[in-house]
């Protein structure tokens, strides 16, 4: 693809991705108002769901063709946060 | 970019003009000014851009030969988030420019941290913008603001960083 990959840096990195990807997803699951994703129609049901399970806003409103802000205040109104990672070993 | 509207609460941060303390000027490239349709970012853009705080930079053919790259390998990864058009350009034009990308989604720091292309870029998330903003003293309240204000959560790792 004609970029060069630094393999030591990208191992380090991916330890931590993995548990810290981990991390968010449960924070999501345990903060979200499930009650209030139950009451939405599909397929905003569906993708806020997706959204919990995966974190990627930006994904998920093109995949279900929703404008993104909708889509972020309904994230909000579902209480479903976004998590910034962190990527370092500490 | 921050959007503002206090009732609500996650849809911005109450000192979102504090970014213009630490950046005289913010560059937003087209490709991510047209995703903002809707208000209140329309009107909170439009004072800065008036005043020339806020410059619209136009699609360059240059970086959109990284930008492809970028596309593939970063999305062609399982085990990395995905990167989206409009924010591997905005990589890529930080790569070119050398001024630092503002952006709070995971793969463009995550990109930087191991494409040698990308050494030196600079990818700063809000926790970054909010360290450089506010001495240490007044940081974990701002914090505090910044999560009630925008409903964004920073990870228990992240905040040790």
């Amino acid at each position: 693809m004609g970029l060069t990959i630094d393999w030591k840096k990208y191992r380090k990195v991916m330890k931590v991705l993995r548990s810290e990807l981990e991390w968010a997803r449960e924070f999501r699951r345990s903060r979200a108002d499930w009650s209030y994703i139950e009451s939405r129609p599909e397929p905003l049901r569906t993708a806020l769901k997706v959204l919990v399970e995966t974190g990627d806003l930006k994904g998920i409103f093109q995949a279900y063709s929703i404008p993104l802000e909708e889509f972020n205040e309904e994230r909000i109104r579902a209480k479903i946060p976004i998590v910034v990672i962190g990527l370092k070993e500490t | 970019m921050y959007t503002y509207k206090r009732k609500n609460k996650g849809l911005g941060f109450r000192q979102r003009e504090d970014i213009f303390k630490l950046y005289n000027r913010l560059i937003l490239p087209i490709v991510i000014f047209v995703e903002i349709k809707r208000e209140p970012a329309r009107s909170f853009i439009s004072y800065p851009l008036a005043t020339k705080r806020l410059l619209l930079a136009p699609r360059i053919d240059l970086v959109d030969s990284l930008v492809l790259k970028l596309y593939e390998i970063i999305n062609s990864d399982p085990n990395l988030p995905s990167i989206d058009p409009p924010e591997a350009y905005v990589l890529a034009f930080a790569k070119y420019t050398g001024l630092p990308l503002l952006t709070d989604n995971a793969s463009p720091k995550i990109a930087a941290a191991f494409l040698e292309e990308l050494h030196g870029t600079k990818v700063y998330d809000s926790l970054d913008v909010l360290a450089l903003l506010y001495s240490r003293r007044k940081l974990r309240t701002k914090i505090r603001t910044f999560i009630e204000d925008t409903g964004i959560e920073f990870s228990r790792r992240r905040l040790r960083e």
